[in-house]
């Protein structure tokens, strides 16, 4: 860029009118442009030069403030004042956006920090850990250091809650309301929608950091106490749920029956995969000897073994989706509300036995 | 490439020597074993979704045989089913990826479309169908 050098070169030429200006100017281009130092010299003599050209063929600069810019690359023909003010005003724009740039990031950084520490912390009140020594970090996986996809997860997830909260107070009013059927329709598929969208911001958190999602990290301790590859275990949930949303047809509650068999084979199949996973692992890991390094090979077969959980994790997630689906096959349009409804409210109740159970009084040692 | 034998489960199924000299041989074997049984898996070896469409399918009665590829041989199985068994431009679009399952000599497709047709209640009669499973 050649503004320092243009700079200096209508400095010197305003030189005659205004030297302390001019030397305030250098100072600030010499702070900014410290490469520039051995160039300004001689460009200061060659600026002696015109200036003595310039007093005798030009007029006084006037005028030129009002009018437009008359920016002309080539020729100067533009007046020494605003070439050096455009100069000047580019300079400090420049150097305001990259100090701008430069706190923005750093604010990002410490911002992500702060959060990923508050919900730590949040978390382990909540489990009734003691918050404070450190020990409680491990639980996230990342002794010590912040997993950025986890922290975004954990986010997202606390706006996924509220949201539900939001839709079960929706739907409660819509249940008890005469709400036509395809108005009805549309809030159903809300919701479905809203628990596809958890499904994939499962699966990133997978790629982050697949025993977090696998420990179900984000729960509370009464919804972990059911978990089942990272979320619910879907026969598990019809059995509680459909008893709920009666009446029901025979043909439907023999379908949902059929559903809820269905299920279990599927969720048999997954099982005996990770146990299948876990004596591979066992197996990679466990014959490992220490021998100059010659362990590294079977730490990368683990390593492999490990990479499985993330396919578990997904179809595990998309066993539960089919379920849900299914569901909203089998039932009506206001079914399907109960049933969702029933759902979230489900959890809703572990969520708040959580925070009791934590809560409850406890006799001190 | 080898092939798996069924660890006696329910009753153990067919298990077909597999194994040859040759690449072309083994390949040729592969492509007839899925037309000649009703229902077959395909998948790499230690592979373990793989392990979970075989689990699935025994708990409903059915027990495919299971064709375990080398990761080596991945990528030449594949393409060769593509091209015989699929067709080529099979509704997948795409090529084979295993763990595959095949049903009545053609692709029915992976683990997700297994899960996805057994909640709707759409796997059973399709293996009906084929001949995979009496009532």
């Amino acid at each position: 860029m050649d503004s320092p050098s243009s700079q200096f070169i209508s400095s010197r030429r305003m030189g005659v009118y205004d030297p302390i200006h001019q030397i305030s100017m250098w100072e600030e281009n010499f702070k900014s442009n410290d490469n520039n130092l051995s160039v300004s010299t001689s460009i200061i003599e060659e600026g002696d030069m015109k200036l003595a050209n310039q007093i005798q063929s030009e007029d006084a600069s006037h005028g030129i403030f009002g009018t437009s810019v008359n920016y002309d690359q080539g020729a100067n023909k533009l007046t020494d004042k605003t070439q050096r003010r455009l100069a000047q005003n580019r300079e400090a724009a420049r150097k305001s956006r990259l100090k701008k740039k430069a706190y923005v990031q750093q604010l990002e950084a410490c911002r992500l920090k702060l959060m990923q520490l508050e919900l730590e912390v949040d978390h382990a009140k909540q489990q009734g850990l003691y918050v404070g020594d450190g020990l409680g970090s491990n639980n996230f996986g990342f002794a010590g250091s912040v997993n950025p996809g986890i922290t975004i997860f954990k986010m997202e997830h606390e706006h996924w809650v509220e949201e539900q909260n939001r839709q079960i107070l929706e739907l409660r009013t819509a249940l008890s309301s005469h709400m036509d059927d395809i108005q009805f329709g549309t809030l159903v598929q809300g919701i479905m929608n809203h628990y596809s969208k958890l499904f994939s911001l499962k699966s990133a958190a997978a790629k982050s950091d697949v025993f977090y999602v696998m420990s179900g990290m984000w729960k509370t301790t009464a919804e972990r106490f059911f978990l089942w590859i990272g979320g619910f275990r879907p026969s598990e949930l019809l059995k509680v749920l459909v008893p709920l949303i009666e009446p029901l047809t025979e043909q439907q509650r023999f379908d949902a029956y059929g559903l809820e068999k269905s299920c279990q084979q599927a969720e048999d199949a997954l099982s005996q995969g990770m146990e299948k996973l876990q004596q591979m692992l066992a197996d990679s890991v466990g014959p490992g000897q220490l021998v100059e390094g010659t362990y590294i090979p079977q730490m990368d077969t683990a390593m492999e073994r490990l990479e499985a959980l993330v396919s578990f994790v997904n179809q595990a997630d998309h066993l539960r989706q089919e379920t849900l689906r299914q569901m909203s096959r089998i039932l009506t349009v206001r079914q399907s509300g109960r049933f969702l409804l029933a759902l979230m409210e489900y959890f809703q109740r572990l969520r708040a036995l959580s925070k009791l159970w934590v809560n409850r009084p406890r006799e001190l040692a | 490439m080898h092939q798996k034998n069924q660890i006696p489960d329910p009753p153990p199924a067919t298990a077909d020597g597999g194994g040859g000299d040759g690449n072309g041989a083994e390949l040729d074997n592969v492509v007839k074993m899925v037309s000649e049984n009703p229902v077959m898996v395909i998948g790499t070896r230690g592979c373990c979704m793989c392990h979970v469409v075989q689990k699935l399918l025994q708990g409903l009665g059915v027990n495919p045989p299971v064709y375990e590829v080398d990761e080596v041989d991945e990528a030449a199985v594949a393409a060769e089913l593509s091209r015989k068994v699929v067709g080529g431009g099979g509704d997948d679009g795409g090529r084979v990826q295993f763990p595959a399952v095949f049903v009545g000599g053609k692709l029915f497709g992976g683990l997700e479309r297994l899960m996805a047709t057994h909640i709707s209640g759409e796997l059973v009669p399709i293996l009906k169908d084929a001949g995979a499973l009496w009532l």
